[in-house]
């Protein structure tokens, strides 16, 4: 073998250099998604019907949509989406109003960040379910626990995002405001703040995501429409078609909120390089 | 206005890093400051702008800027700070809307400062699609906008590519010959300031002290035919300089 | 019925989906030749019959090796049995129950805890807020919200009669579930709910600590077969003669229970060693004197020889499906085996 190689390459003097880039640039390719999707679909329901996979442990996709048809036919659906959205855009709208107030506040000022940072990082991860009870006692059985969840959910990722934007801003943008005499809040307004937007907005990506999470756990008190109550009735139902129906709708308001803020990031950023 | 500098001297850490530098910028000139790296010249001009205090001595204004203008001691920087998110308009603008100026008075300012800086065509252009030339023009334009006493530049035309260079060099010159602008000019680029300099300050090494200030009379307008006049003014710095840069070299190996 | 022995990964799901429930192992007796039974077990005084049973030996006297295995909530203990995890259990009849007997997996085979005039049953309580506000009889609660766990369960059963025994209908209240009984019991007390239904010791602990009222109890409306004992369908085909065996054993369980329990004054020392074999299952993280009131107050009615009421299973079947909280096709026949006990009339 090595007699061969060494051999050839004595005789042949010429040859083209061993290619070695390429790679580690994953393209876009549109039609993977749905045929993975449709594949994956069909094995699932082939295996149902064919007794392959017990109605038990997983129901037919087919189910799944009979049990989405007849919610829609019932007109819950529309009830179970307006009650979960209500409390969604309210947590999250309040929950980032605070997330951006307190992260601007943090990437701003000695003090702020000094107390604000710190504290973040301590409650950040307790589990938003396990403040639950406390959640009842404070704001009651109504829409207020419900909106507090899904609000304490979206602040703390809100706060993170924000105050890591801020303190990303290039200094020398900053600086350069400072030379012209900026004001100080025309700093913020206009320097500050559009370039903490991209950190911003993959903030909102991710906290809108925690908020839909933390939907079925807000759900769990005292709420009779909701898709969470939908779901977490499915489940005390042992009804997986309804189970898998409501977690499709859960799955699809994701997709449909990372659509909407990648809409967004095309039009507000579209002076990113 | 002219512009002394009284003095000064500044400690970073304990570490000098400037010693009693005492020097006059008068009205209309252009006066380069060089030196090695780290010799502290970049702080020096922090110092004449008022972004940040040295620990002794201060810089003087010696009588009034002009009643027009709005922000006297303007800086351009070495990475001309655009903000990506506005147009070239919007980049200018943003410095005239703190001073209340909006609508059609500013569109006739920027107008104005475009065309000046030959960038009429571009004015909704965003940063991203310019050239560097380009960006550092609309850096220009943006300082002349708010009608400076004095144009701060650190090392402007570093980060651009030597053809690029020349060509804005040349603009500069232009620039000056039609409106006398007064700028303390920082740079480590030998060329740039025999070409642009009235006055050429040689700082040492650090702590930096001015080791000489050069005169170059030649009118800059006529700089380019005196190539043999220059190259001698050029080598007499690059004489002063290299003592002074190897020796930094050498300390920055040390630390 | 093949297709219930699931892989340990598809367990685990079904496991996992339903509850995430915790199980504790206690192993009992151990006889080379015994058939091996698994019982899903709750720490309740209602589940002594089964632990009287393993104590005093009479699973083993009919050669049976029982283990008992602890959950936290009943309805995994449901999906446990479906999956042939584990054998007996006991559980209140409730949505998730029904859906899983639909797929025709589980049979009723005996009754055990009832509604019994005289003997404690499942107590009406309401808010002090809502009792001053005027509701002081069961018929009250048309109007005002109701605490429950979840949709289907036997709390939102017992709304159900609760109103269809006082002429109006469970959509007439607010139903709020919330998940947990230590939820319910915070929501009455601080008034954010107005009335539940819950087991006697705890109705009037809370009563007697003057946070809550108690207005009615469940027995004065209706007779109620609360909880029954069930297994899987496959046991009942195929394992008839453990099935007998197993509700012999526990029947003995039952009127062990019942001849102690039930007048507790008559024999003192019998009572307090009762209460001692329960102990070591029930309360186990109080001490025995702080158990021992529980443990006597909550002595609820269990019916004799594990007998099944069935035509109340049946009614509350309807009652569920009328809800639609029970699937259409679910019929008695298929869910309950009643050839193992007596029927009651």
């Amino acid at each position: 073998m090595s007699d061969n190689s060494l051999t050839r390459s004595e005789t042949t003097a010429t040859q083209p250099v061993p290619y070695r880039g390429g790679g580690f640039s994953p393209k876009r390719a549109r039609w993977v998604a749905p045929v993975v999707f449709v594949i994956l679909i069909t094995i699932w329901e082939g295996g149902a019907r064919l007794g392959w996979i017990s109605p038990i442990i997983l129901p037919a996709p087919s189910e799944a949509l009979n049990a989405l048809i007849d919610l829609y036919n019932s007109g819950d659906l529309i009830r179970h989406l307006s009650a979960s959205l209500q409390r969604l855009v309210g947590g999250w709208f309040f929950g980032t109003l605070l997330g951006v107030a307190f992260g601007v506040a943090a990437g701003l000022f000695t003090l702020a960040r000094a107390g604000i940072v710190p504290l973040v990082a301590a409650i950040f991860p307790i589990p938003k379910i396990a403040l639950l009870p406390l959640f009842i006692i404070w704001f009651g059985i109504g829409e207020e626990s419900k909106i507090a969840t899904i609000l304490f959910g979206t602040f703390f990722p809100t706060v993170i995002a924000v105050y890591g934007g801020v303190d990303n801003v290039d200094r020398g943008l900053i600086r350069m405001g400072q030379s012209f005499n900026l004001s100080w809040w025309s700093i913020v307004r206009k320097i500050i703040l559009p370039g903490a937007l991209p950190a911003m907005l993959s903030g909102f990506r991710i906290s809108a995501s925690i908020a839909i999470i933390l939907l079925v756990a807000a759900e769990m008190i005292g709420a009779e429409y909701g898709i969470g109550a939908y779901i977490l009735l499915a489940g005390n139902l042992m009804a997986m078609d309804q189970l898998v129906a409501g977690v499709t709708i859960l799955s699809l308001m994701g997709l449909t909120v990372s659509w909407i803020i990648g809409r967004l990031e095309k039009i507000l950023l579209r002076w990113r390089v | 206005m002219d512009l002394h500098l009284d003095h000064i001297s500044h400690n970073y850490d304990g570490t000098a890093v400037l010693s009693d530098i005492h020097l006059d910028i008068p009205k209309g000139q252009i006066v380069c400051i060089i030196g090695p790296s780290g010799c502290g010249k970049s702080t020096l001009l922090r110092f004449i702008g008022g972004l940040e205090k040295p620990t002794e001595g201060q810089v003087l204004q010696v009588g009034n800027p002009p009643e027009d203008s709005l922000n006297p001691l303007t800086y351009i920087f070495q990475d001309f700070a655009l903000l990506p998110w506005r147009t070239v308009s919007g980049n200018v603008s943003l410095v005239l809307e703190d001073h209340g100026i909006k609508g059609n008075a500013a569109d006739a300012i920027i107008k104005d400062v475009l065309a000046r800086t030959k960038l009429s065509d571009f004015a909704d252009a965003l940063p991203k699609q310019l050239s560097g030339g380009m960006k550092q023009r609309v850096a220009i334009a943006r300082a002349l906008a708010v009608r400076p006493a004095c144009l701060l530049m650190d090392e402007p035309l570093s980060a651009l590519d030597s053809q690029t260079r020349e060509l804005l060099m040349d603009d500069l010159v232009d620039l000056w010959v039609r409106e006398n602008y007064t700028a303390v000019y920082v740079t480590h680029n030998l060329n740039e300031a025999v070409r642009l300099g009235h006055k050429v300050v040689v700082l040492s090494r650090r702590p930096g002290k001015i080791r000489e200030i050069v005169e170059i009379d030649i009118p800059l307008q006529d700089r380019q035919a005196h190539e043999h006049l220059l190259s001698e003014k050029q080598a007499h710095l690059w004489e002063l300089m290299r003592e002074e840069a190897m020796a930094a070299d050498q300390e920055l190996a040390h630390v | 019925m093949k297709r219930f022995n699931m892989n340990l990964f598809t367990r685990r799901f079904v496991l996992g989906a339903a509850a995430g429930a915790a199980t504790l192992m206690g192993v009992v007796g151990a006889s080379a030749a015994a058939d091996k039974v698994t019982i899903g077990a709750l720490r309740f005084t209602s589940h002594s019959p089964s632990f009287i049973a393993v104590e005093k030996g009479y699973f083993k006297e009919e050669g049976l090796d029982v283990e008992l295995k602890f959950f936290q909530a009943a309805q995994p203990i449901a999906v446990a049995i479906a999956s042939g995890d584990i054998d007996f259990g006991v559980t209140a009849l409730s949505g998730g129950f029904y859906n899983l007997a639909d797929k025709g997996a589980l049979k009723v085979i005996g009754g055990l805890m009832s509604e019994k005039k005289g003997a404690p049953g499942n107590t009406i309580i309401v808010s002090n807020k809502a009792y001053d506000e005027g509701v002081k009889t069961p018929a009250d609660l048309k109007g005002r919200s109701w605490a429950m766990t979840q949709q289907g369960s036997s709390f939102h059963y017992m709304a159900g009669l609760i109103s269809e025994a006082n002429g109006f209908t469970v959509k007439d209240m607010q139903l709020k579930p919330l998940q947990k009984v230590g939820a319910m019991i915070g929501a009455l007390k601080s008034g954010q709910v107005d009335g539940m239904a819950i087991v006697p010791h705890i109705a009037s602990a809370l009563a007697r600590g003057g946070a809550v009222k108690v207005i009615g109890k469940i027995q004065d409306m209706t007779d109620y077969q609360v909880t029954t004992i069930f297994t899987s369908t496959k046991n009942t085909e195929e394992r008839k003669d453990v099935v007998q065996r197993f509700l012999k054993a526990y029947s003995r369980g039952i009127a062990d229970y019942l001849a102690v329990m039930q007048d507790q004054e008559k024999d003192p020392a019998a009572t307090e060693a009762m209460v001692d074999l329960i102990h070591k299952y029930v309360y186990t993280d109080r001490p025995r004197e702080k158990a021992a009131p529980s443990i006597k107050a909550g002595a609820v009615y269990l019916n004799e020889g594990a007998a099944l009421d069935v035509k109340d299973v049946e009614r509350q079947l309807k009652w569920f499906q009328s809800q639609k909280l029970a699937p259409a096709s679910l019929t008695v026949d298929k869910m309950v085996d009643a050839s193992f006990v007596e029927t009651l009339k």
